[in-house]
Parts: structure tokens; sequence; C-alpha cells
């Protein structure tokens, strides 16, 4: 008896020792795989931005250096001194576009949200499949008569024709109306005992409850607009009126044997959104989440 | 409940007068704006049986007719047998693209489903920073993915090759060699296909977390207690488990991989020797470099079809009864 009772502890103990030792390594693992996965995600990054802070001399170099070996910021002043490339009013465009999609994409979805969560009327069903199927269908068969009708309107070349047919957003919709669901209706029919307008619940009641779908909505939204490609090249054809990642790629034509200025370029339009992500991070993942939409 | 209280008591008050009146001035403006997109959408399937090209006058009434001639279902047939230049493209076009999904997706997914696993293994403050950056590519702008990748696939002073050499290996072209081939696609495939895996692994992987941890623990604990191993609950509990988010995932990168346009036209533009050119950057140079809108909007009807096909069959296959 007394000697199982000694040997009991001591082989309890070596085993949990054994699987200790079992668990940290394995935690071990997961970790490397986590950080080997990391890096490959950073480096490129790191690579983009090494590369902008290089002299002319040494990006050229083969085998290319890792770390610059006298870091410069040349590259970053010829880009904004360039009087070919008057980045001011690209960001500008970049902007106007997103901020006014943003707002009209907000306002229709967030109005038909209230719209259709709130009051019921005859075809609500079919309006509301009807705007989620336009969801459905890809961009790229509307581009061309898209393209064709803002030629006979006059709006090629404008920012305006990236702006007319975006102010309706199936997606934001559908989450919106699944938000306003969730209100009291007593609240607006209290409102409306105290003599307010659909119009004015509408403002002055739903909207300020909004804030957080809005904001995660707004991000997305203006995250697209920001990025967006395709579109805006076949809209706009003049350089002055280009948005920011049309003028980053025929700034790189021109200067396709200084990869140090085209990475330093690269990095200007590509931080901006970065440091929108980490100040909204949370949202935005969110966001990505609820939607299945992609940047 | 209220508001439709009031409806069967106030059908003729002055507050269901008001109601209607907010829903007409909202929806009779919404409905004439969406209406320029069903506009849109017709005009496309119209321009898909015409010859038409807008430099030329044509009929009245779109410019259809006359010197846009109406073609059919020539376009149709052209691209199965015909022996023109766009038709041949067209069919190059179509085989790039279904390689490119073919093999993004279950790379993605080879990728997303081990790693979202490994992540919600670990404590979560550090977990929520691995999510971050691992989302980082997602929402990098896609002309900056491809900018960042070109100058890493450089053929003299890039990353990659400067690895390959320290390694003693011989460098590789990777972005114009037409000859190479590996597994018997183009590595100017391949390398469009790194790049565009890099930008949009995140995506995935926050959705499969998101399914992760959305499983009751009690159905590991109780596989592990019956003596199942980490791996055994992976492939038995956590991937039948995940069937219904598989299914969402593989959907959606199949969709978005059958769109893929700006990483591959910065990168290569379709080169070398149209070893990379998808249908959708087929559709955008014919369209809007040669003018050949009826056959671009026919390409663009079959990408949609395609799509369509891709969707439906994916959701029968995939399709789950399991429920928890």
């Amino acid at each position: 008896m007394a000697t199982i009772a000694r040997a009991r502890p001591r082989i309890t103990q070596r085993s949990l020792v054994l699987v200790r030792l079992k668990n940290n390594l394995g935690q071990l693992g997961v970790y490397f795989f986590l950080i080997l996965g990391l890096s490959m995600t950073l480096m490129p990054f790191l690579w983009m931005i090494l590369s902008s802070f290089k002299t002319t001399t040494e990006i050229l170099r083969t085998p290319p250096t890792f770390w610059p070996e006298n870091p410069t910021l040349n590259n970053y002043l010829t880009i904004l001194n360039d009087p070919k490339l008057p980045l001011a009013r690209f960001y500008g465009n970049s902007l106007f576009v997103a901020v006014a999609n943003v707002t009209s994409t907000l306002f229709t979805s967030s109005l038909l949200g209230f719209l259709f969560a709130k009051y019921q009327f005859r075809g609500k069903r079919l309006l509301f499949g009807w705007f989620l199927l336009t969801m459905m269908i890809p961009g790229q068969i509307t581009m061309i008569p898209g393209y064709l009708i803002l030629a006979r309107v006059g709006l090629l070349n404008s920012l305006w024709g990236l702006i007319v047919f975006s102010a309706l957003d199936a997606f934001g919709i559908f989450m919106l109306r699944q938000f306003i669901e969730s209100l009291p209706n007593e609240l607006l029919d209290a409102a409306r005992i105290d003599g307010a307008s659909e119009w004015q619940l509408y403002w002055r009641i739903v909207l300020p409850q909004l804030g957080p779908p809005l904001a995660t909505l707004g991000i997305l939204a203006f995250m697209q607009n920001w990025n967006a490609y395709l579109w805006p090249m076949v809209v706009l054809t003049k350089i002055e009126h280009r948005t920011l990642p049309i003028i980053l790629t025929w700034y790189n034509s021109q200067h396709s044997t200084q990869p140090n200025i085209t990475m330093a370029a690269t990095v200007m339009i590509v931080i901006p959104i970065l440091i929108v992500y980490f100040i909204f991070q949370r949202w935005i993942v969110r966001g990505f989440t609820m939607s299945g939409l992609k940047g | 409940m209220a508001v439709s209280a009031q409806r069967r008591t106030g059908k003729r008050g002055g507050l269901w007068v008001s109601q209607r009146r907010f829903v007409l001035s909202v929806t009779i403006p919404m409905i004439l704006y969406g209406s320029i997109g069903v506009l849109t959408i017709a005009w496309a399937l119209v321009l898909m049986f015409f010859e038409y090209s807008p430099g030329r006058a044509g009929g009245p009434i779109l410019g259809l007719g006359g010197s846009n001639p109406f073609v059919g279902l020539e376009h149709f047939g052209n691209m199965i047998d015909g022996v023109s230049l766009e038709a041949r493209l067209f069919r190059t076009s179509l085989r790039n693209t279904l390689i490119f999904a073919f093999v993004v997706l279950p790379l993605n997914l080879a990728i997303t489903l081990p790693l979202a696993a490994l992540i919600e293994s670990i404590g979560s403050r550090i977990k929520t920073a691995f999510r971050a950056i691992y989302f980082l590519p997602v929402i990098t702008s896609s002309v900056g993915v491809a900018m960042m990748w070109g100058w890493l696939y450089d053929p003299q002073r890039g990353l990659f090759n400067a690895i390959i050499r320290t390694l003693g290996g011989t460098p590789v072209a990777w972005l114009s060699d037409p000859r190479a081939n590996f597994l018997g696609v183009s590595v100017a495939m391949w390398a469009v296909i790194g790049a565009y895996l890099w930008q949009d692994f995140g995506y995935n992987l926050v959705i499969f977390i998101a399914a992760l941890q959305g499983i009751p623990k009690e159905f590991k604990d109780a596989a592990l207690i019956d003596g199942a191993n980490a791996l055994q609950v992976f492939t038995r509990i956590t991937i039948p488990l995940l069937r219904p988010t598989i299914l969402f995932v593989c959907v959606m990168t199949m969709l978005s991989s059958f769109q893929v346009f700006d990483v591959i036209q910065v990168m290569t533009n379709g080169n070398p020797n149209n070893q990379t050119r998808v249908l959708v950057l087929d559709i955008y140079e014919n369209a809007f470099r040669y003018q050949r809108m009826g056959w671009a909007a026919a390409t663009a009807f079959v990408l949609v079809l395609i799509v369509m096909i891709v969707t439906i069959v994916q959701m029968r296959v995939l399709r789950t009864e399991w429920e928890y």
C-alpha cells in the first residue's frame, strides 16, 4: 500500500511535466507559423518602404541591398515638387468622389432601410427584392452601357461621372433595414402623436440612432471608392481629372526606370488608407465580415 | 404592432395619409433612379446582338442598326469556333480565367483554414493583433499591391530573385518569360496568383475566425475526452461544422477571382504572350481600346453566365444538412 501511494504521485508528476512540455512545444509551433505568416504579410510593405528611401544609384544595384545605405527623402521631395504631378489636386479628386458617394449611399440606405423596416405598402417585397438583385449583377455587364450613357449626357472626363450611378447600395439598404427593425415602434408613434411628420421621424428619431452602422457602412464605402480602379479608368481619360490609383499607374509608366520614386509614390497613396484602417480597425473588420463585400 | 393596429383602425385618418404620402415621396424618386440600372442592364443585353462601335453613326435608336448592324448570335458562334484574333483571344482569356480561379480557390482555403484555426487557438489579446495585421493587404488598394509585387518580382533588382541568388538558384523572369512554367501553368500566372492571394487571404481568414468562434467548445472537448488528437478534432469536428462558412467563402472567392482585373492589368497587362490575359481584361480592351462594344458586351454576358453557373453548382455540391 505504502509503496503504491508513494509511487503514484511521482508518475503523475513526471507525466504532467511531459504533457506541459508537449503543450509548450505545440504552442511554440503555433507561434512559429503565425509569425512566419506575419512576416510574409508585412514583407511587401517593408520592401516598398525601404525601397522608397534608397538613392537612384543604390536602387539600380544588382544584387539589391536590403536596408538603405544612405537613407534619403529625395524621392518624396521629387514627387512633391513635380510640376506635372499636382498631388493635392489628385488627393482632392479622390476625396471628392469618395465623400460624395459615401454621403449619397448613407442617405439612400438609411432612408430606404427606414422605409422597408417600418412601413407597409403594396409591392414592398417586390421593390426590396429588386434592389437586392441589383447587388448580384457584376459591374462588368453594366460598364459598357454606363459609359455610353455618360458619353451621351457629357459626363465623361468628369468626376460626376463616377458619382451619378453610385447612389444606391443594396447591401447598405439591407443592413440598415435589419438595424432599424430593432428600433421600437412606440418611439415613432409617440413622436407622431406629438405632431412630428414622417420626414421629421427620419431626421430627428431614426437617423440619430444609426451612428455605429452608418460609421461601418461609411468606412467600407469610402475605402471601396478610394481604391476603385477599373471604372474610374473608363470614365476619366484626361490627366487632370484622374483619381489616385489611375495617377499611380500613369506615374509608374513615366518613371519605370526609377523604382525608388515609384515606390515612394505608392507609399503616399497606400498610407492614408492604412491610417484610416488603424483608427477604425474593429469596425472595418466587422463590416467586411458582415458584408461579404470585397475591397 | 402599433403601425398595423393603426392601419386597421384609422385607414382614412390623417396619420395614414401622411404615411402614404411619405412612402410615395421616397419610393417614386428611388424607382426612377433605380430604373437607370435596369436600363443599363437591358442595353447591355441588346448590345451583344449587334456589331456596335460608338464611333459609327448607326441608327436612330441608341445608335443601333445602320452601320452598327444586327448580327444575332454571331458573336457567340465566333467565341466557340471563330478563327479571328478576338475569338482566339477570348478563348485564351476564358481558359486563363478558369485556371486562375481554380488555382486560387484551393490555395486560399489551404492557407486560411489552418491559419484561422491556429489564430483561434491562442490568447485573445494577441489574436486581435494578428488578425488586424493579416487583414492589412485586404484594405490596401489593389493598384498599390500590384506595384509592390511588380517590384518584388523585378528580374534584376527584385527581392525574390535576390533570395534565389543567395540560395544559389538561377533567377527567374517572373512576369515576362513566356516559356517558363510550373505544373503546366505559366510562371507569370503563378506570379499574379501569388500577389492576388496575398491581397485576398485576410478576408477569408477573418470570416473563418468569426465562424470558429461560433462553434461550441463542448464539441471539441467531448472529442478530446474520447481520445481524439488535435488534427482529428480539426478534420472531423471543426471542418464539418464549418461547412456553411466554407460554402460561403468558396462562392465569394470564386466570384471575385473570376472578376480579377486590377492586379493583372497593372502587373502584366495580360502578357507575356497573353498568358495572363483574363476575361475582364479582354472585355476592357475590346470595349474601350478597340471600341468593339457589341463583342465586349457578349463576352461580359458569358462571364456573368459562368459566374452564375459556378455559384449554383457550388451551392449544390457543398450544401449541407449540418446545423448547430
